[in-house]
């Protein structure tokens, strides 16, 4: 039922929810409680997309369980996207500091409504840290608007630019 | 317009800012992002904890996808699902003509769930509140606690389909926009007050005057008064039907040990009573730095200690006819935790006895089997957040986990 559902979203988030695209985020292998939470974000208009807020606000809860269970479900293809060795030697350390780590887990590979970062695209990245840093990207719990104070513009770049070609397992 | 949520964390965030580095030392020195509300106090050798609260799915699951059939009652009870797809639902209230309220927390909604002879409709009544987590109702009238302010809907039931507009009974509730703890549980007292809690605004610091309270207004005049003190988060109260005490479960801090604190049943016999917080915990284990230079013999003790962080919420007297005689007048409780333990527990409705000096003879679980394996990340299936005692005598329990209502019942 997911995949049916589902066909509407690979134009823009690829196939299998695997983007090519750097502005755009993958969904393949994301949880699924993080998936339906942020199709619920922008149905109740908390969350704010030209694209995204007219596809949601017609999504019932059942559609967007079947969407979240659908693209848990696919497999991540490996990262596209080449960082930088300097940024690839000094995230880590960023990671931890900045708290990334105790939600997103060591890997960064997201659980529960927290989503993976490993391997996720670079622009989209670099918009969300910069949303939240802004105070105008939803926030469920207001943890990532809280974390996203601390980062420089800097710190953003080299996050992100690791974050997005880290290899997901 | 930014979204509420958002808005009302500028403030916090400008405090929290300048609490821990103005952002030119933060480019020099990198010093560590302030940590989230619920992560306040963890010491450094937790660090590396995976320990973390869980979140609801916002979008509710149907029962059908659940495992229902695992649900445990004693012998002679029954639980049922009353009605599902009323997502993250929260606290209960019911209406004077049978109506059953239903409140959310990180969403935004009241809902209204309307028994039409067996069949059940859930309305949305209300939306776009601000952590609409408190309701009660009296006398034909739904008062709403948010985050902020408490207002009242009168006449509720004869407009379901056109609710009328609230009217507020007290605003500025929460005039620093505190971070954590910032949900209100409500409940009507035997006085006609409104009694709420003010959490602590993190897990533990020292709370200003009107924190880590349970306080009351009266909706008449709209004066409010500080009922109990020391109170770190209360967000389930009710009265003894025979003596008009005010009981309260109470969660303890987190970041201290598996097994300590535990969550507290306490009793208020009067106005002006200290619980302990952020001085002593459980009623004897004084705060390894708030304690310093106190004595756990100032603070009003628990009458029983819950169990450590099972985050005790929703509790009711039982004052139905449907259970058997003995459950005459015991408490019911909804465990919605642990996430601060390595093994979990709770994670069910809990029952206690008491004797007719209000003493506890007995306190056991009563509904289990949302807890699948306490090691497991989520360890469990489903929540209890509160419970209701219907007009049949059956009780109603609510799950923001998967926004199911359950329905227990004997025959």
């Amino acid at each position: 039922m997911g995949r049916q559902k589902a066909q509407v979203c690979l134009a823009c988030h690829g196939p299998a929810g695997n983007s090519t695209n750097p502005v755009m985020p993958s969904l393949a292998g994301q949880p699924a409680q993080f998936i339906a939470t942020e199709l619920y974000q922008f149905h109740e208009g908390n969350r704010k997309d030209p694209q995204m807020t007219p596809i949601a606000a017609n999504l019932s809860n059942a559609d967007m369980n079947d969407l979240a269970a659908y693209f848990s479900a696919q497999k991540s293809a490996p990262p596209l996207h080449i960082t930088d060795p300097a940024n690839a030697a000094v995230a880590p350390k960023l990671a931890q500091q900045f708290n990334c780590v105790q939600c997103h887990g060591s890997a960064l590979l997201g659980q529960q409504h927290i989503p993976r970062l490993a391997g996720q695209q670079y622009e989209y990245l670099k918009t969300q840290l910069h949303g939240f840093k802004a105070q105008t990207r939803a926030d469920i719990d207001g943890n990532m608007t809280m974390a996203a104070q601390a980062l420089t513009d800097k710190e953003i770049d080299i996050l992100a630019d690791y974050l997005a070609g880290l290899g997901a397992s | 317009m930014a979204p509420v949520s958002i808005r009302v964390l500028i403030a916090f965030l400008l405090i929290a800012a300048g609490l821990v580095a103005p952002a030119a030392v933060l480019a020099q020195q990198a010093p560590p992002a302030a940590p989230p509300a619920w992560q306040q106090g963890r010491a450094t050798e937790q660090s590396s904890s995976t320990l973390h609260p869980f979140v609801p799915q916002m979008t509710g699951r149907p029962a059908s996808e659940l495992p229902i059939d695992k649900l445990k009652v004693p012998a002679g009870f029954k639980v049922e699902v009353w009605v599902d797809g009323v997502p993250e639902a929260r606290s209960l209230a019911l209406g004077d003509k049978g109506t059953v309220f239903v409140s959310n927390r990180l969403a935004k909604n009241v809902y209204a769930i309307v028994d039409h002879g067996g069949q059940r409709e859930v309305k949305v009544i209300l939306k776009g509140l601000n952590a609409p987590n408190g309701i009660a109702f009296g006398k034909g009238t739904l008062y709403v606690a948010e985050r902020n302010r408490i207002t009242r809907y009168d006449g509720i039931e004869d407009r379901l389909d056109n609710p009328p507009e609230g009217k507020v009974v007290v605003d500025g509730l929460d005039p620093q926009t505190q971070p954590g703890h910032f949900w209100k549980f409500l409940a009507l007292g035997p006085d006609g007050k409104l009694y709420y809690n003010v959490g602590s605004p993190q897990n533990i610091t020292m709370p200003a005057y009107f924190q880590a309270t349970i306080s009351r207004v009266d909706p008449q005049t709209g004066v409010v008064e500080t009922y109990a003190q020391g109170v770190r988060n209360s967000v389930g109260f009710d009265w003894h039907p025979r003596t008009q005490e005010l009981w309260f479960t109470d969660n303890g801090r987190d970041w201290m040990d598996d097994e300590i604190p535990a969550d507290k049943l306490n009793v208020a016999k009067h106005k002006g009573e200290n619980f302990g917080f952020p001085y002593c915990h459980q009623g004897d284990t004084l705060d390894p730095e708030y304690g310093k230079n106190r004595s756990c013999a100032e603070f009003t003790p628990p009458v029983l200690k819950l169990g450590a962080h099972v985050a005790p919420l929703g509790m009711r007297f039982y004052t139905g006819k449907m259970f058997p005689a003995e459950y005459k007048d015991n408490i019911f409780i909804a465990r919605h935790g642990s996430w601060d333990r390595s093994v979990k527990q709770g994670y069910d409705v809990f029952r206690v006895a008491l004797d007719d000096t209000g003493k506890v003879v007995k306190a056991e679980p009563f509904l289990t089997g949302f807890l699948v394996d306490a090691k497991a990340d989520p360890p469990m299936w489903g929540r209890p957040v509160d419970v209701l005692v219907m007009k049949d005598g059956a009780l109603l329990v609510s799950d923001d986990y998967n926004g199911i209502i359950y329905r227990v019942s004997y025959k």
